[in-house]
């Protein structure tokens, strides 16, 4: 048996029986809050059981199918990915206001933008806009970095 | 009634919603027009946007939206042969082959009447059975609503080509979702790991801009290689006397099958205008053209799939169960603006609802004279090169997400569901019932308890109330009735 078509299937089996495991640590409450209802584990536990037996179900339907293999996104997916790392990580070290212009120009690079005036002048641009219309139409206060705090004072 | 008409007029002399309407509606087509937005994904990217305004102004942009990029995905189906969004897909059949033998300004006027008759049609249509449905809901308990969440839920099997099961299994993983946070009789948390902000539960709009935006993100991706070939278009044609002869029963049968494939819920737009190709190939006397450029073909999906929106409206407003991805999100803007969707909106907000209504009427309208034009113009902006717009999403992603409720964890959740996404998609699973799931989790845990609760916990009791019986039965019919069609169909 081919072990791709196992995966798919496994993974949510797994989640599914790392959910059961995580509701059955949760607390359970007296007779006289939960009366005929039901605890707060169970609904959660009967979903999991479901998608247990639905996984058996798609199993079988891949073995009998034997879909093609999808094939491996290119450096650009993968790429796009990372980046969404990476702008985790300037927003909380820097400024969302840093990051957001820095992942939009190396988005454009990567997916293949050699006009690099355009791509900067586009990552430079928006943000500005948006930030503008969200600070002075939508009164929204973005969250504190070296840029919000210089402009908040 | 009257009641009702005179709100529904009412936004005719509202200067301000009248022309909110005119820019959604333009913002809608090119939303439309770009491969790979969409409505849904157009609505949500709109939905933080929309936080400051009144009810009325904030679910308009939303219709607006909904109705006019489900129309405006036909003109990139027909000029380029790339649906620009998924309900246009089947327009794509015999719109682009009538495009290629120099009669695209035909193909394109007759998708556009079709489109508006079909979008006036199911509104007509929403403004009759949502208040009669509303009657009949007044009567719903706990264990019919209960049951009814179950056959929404059950509905969820046929919402993309995914495979039934694939999707039931998005579905229950999206009802999962929704049981993150304090539950609501013991108040014990669920899942939260410390995160005060999850008490509440996840927060919708966060995870519909990951499931749709930033996943369609990464799937874009994917397709950086794709050249689209444009066919020149000098202007767009109204259909001939010849025309409307030849299509008039295909765009009548059309309206009927979509507006009925909207109602039911967690169906859309694309299953009915897929629905609707089909049957006008089958009730057609000029089936050999089908493929070929049959304005039959055109007039069939485009009906069919814009009559679907009036259509997804009546579960979303009556019953609080979306129709389709789209109305998950106006859904959540309703919410959002505090309107319970349900039957007590047609009691006690009768003005918004009519003005709700009465402004996705004029939208069509709007799409109408824009359809007719500014069709060539719109039909380039569809060339916008992909490197410079899908940074823009991203940007209206994680600023739109943030602005929601002023916290970092909501770009996090961004994130996280569009990777979720990302992976569902790439395998096959689609993510609208995830979405539709979390919307409906609350509703299916809550009415079991109150059901449990009102029978002294003897579960099986919720066998006796009739209704419930019928919504559990169409429930099991929509799980399990294609397998038995199919069963039977072989052995006959």
């Amino acid at each position: 048996m081919e072990l791709r078509l196992v995966t798919i299937p496994t993974i949510i089996a797994v989640f599914s029986v790392i959910i059961i495991g995580l509701s059955l640590q949760l607390d359970t409450s007296p007779p006289m809050i939960v009366g005929d209802s039901m605890q707060a584990r169970s609904f959660p536990i009967f979903l999991m059981v479901l998608n247990l037996v639905l996984c058996v179900m798609l199993f079988l339907q891949l073995v009998k199918a034997k879909p093609a293999p999808v094939p491996l996104e290119g450096h650009e997916t993968w790429g796009s990915m990372i980046l969404l790392l990476l702008f985790f990580a300037l927003t909380i070290t820097t400024d969302m206001f840093i990051a957001i212009p820095i992942i939009m120009f190396l988005l454009s690079y990567l997916w293949g933008e050699r006009r690099l005036i355009i791509a900067a002048l586009n990552a430079i641009l928006t943000p500005v806009t948006l930030f503008f219309l969200f600070d002075k139409v939508l009164q929204i206060r973005f969250p504190r970095g070296i840029i919000t705090n210089w402009y908040y004072g | 009634m009257q009641e009702a008409l005179a709100a529904m007029g009412s936004i005719v002399f509202d200067v301000n919603l009248l022309f909110l309407i005119f820019v959604t509606t333009i913002l809608g087509v090119v939303i439309g027009v770009l491969p790979g937005l969409g409505s849904t994904t157009g609505a949500a990217l709109l939905l933080p946007f929309t936080l400051t305004m009144e009810p009325v102004h904030a679910i308009t942009v939303l219709t607006t939206i909904y109705v006019s990029a489900t129309f405006a995905g036909s003109i990139t189906a027909i000029l380029i042969n790339t649906p620009g969004t998924s309900a246009a897909a089947a327009t794509t059949f015999d719109g682009y082959p009538l495009a290629q033998r120099g009669e695209a300004g035909r193909a394109l006027g007759i998708a556009v009447v079709a489109s508006t008759i079909g979008g006036i049609f199911s509104i007509i249509i929403l403004c009759i059975a949502a208040p009669l449905l509303a009657r009949v809901a007044y009567e719903f308990r706990p264990p019919e609503y209960f049951a009814l969440t179950v056959f929404g839920l059950s509905m969820l099997a046929s919402i993309s080509a995914g495979g039934a099961v694939k999707n039931i299994i998005g579905g229950v993983f999206g009802v999962w979702l929704a049981t993150i946070g304090a539950e609501r009789v013991t108040g014990i948390e669920r899942y939260t790991f410390g995160h005060y902000e999850l008490y509440e539960g996840l927060a919708f709009v966060p995870v519909m801009i990951g499931l749709f935006a930033m996943s369609e993100l990464l799937m874009q991706s994917k397709r950086l290689k794709e050249v689209a070939e444009a066919i020149g278009l000098k202007a767009v044609k109204l259909p001939t006397k010849e025309d409307y002869k030849k299509i008039w029963r295909t765009v009548l049968r059309s309206c009927g099958i979509g507006t009925f494939i909207g109602i039911l819920p967690a169906e859309g737009a694309t299953v009915a205008s897929m629905i609707g190709y089909s049957e006008a190939r089958r009730w057609s006397k000029n089936k050999e053209e089908f493929g070929k450029g049959s304005v039959e073909g055109i007039a069939g999906a485009e009906a069919a799939n814009n009559a679907a929106t009036g259509g997804a409206m009546v579960p979303t407003m009556v019953l609080g169960i979306p129709g389709s991805g789209t109305t998950a999100i106006i859904l959540v803007g309703l919410m959002v603006h505090g309107l319970r969707p349900g039957p007590y909106l047609f009691t006690e907000q009768v003005d918004t609802v009519y003005q709700i209504f009465g402004a996705m009427l004029v939208a069509n309208f709007m799409f109408l004279l824009m359809g007719l034009y500014a069709a060539k113009f719109f039909a380039r902006i569809s060339l916008i090169p992909t490197t410079l717009l899908w940074p823009i999403v991203f940007a209206l992603c994680v600023i739109g997400a943030y602005s929601l409720n002023s916290s970092l964890l909501d770009i996090w959740i961004v994130m996280v569901f569009g990777v979720i996404g990302f992976f569902a998609r790439r395998h096959g699973f689609a993510v609208a019932p995830i979405a539709v799931g979390l919307i409906l989790g609350e509703m299916v845990e809550t009415n079991l308890q109150n059901s449990l609760k009102m029978f002294d916990g003897e579960w099986w009791l919720i066998f006796t109330q009739p209704l419930a019986v019928v919504f559990l039965l169409l429930a099991f019919l929509g799980l399990c009735g294609p397998y038995i069609f199919q069963k039977l169909t072989q052995r006959s």
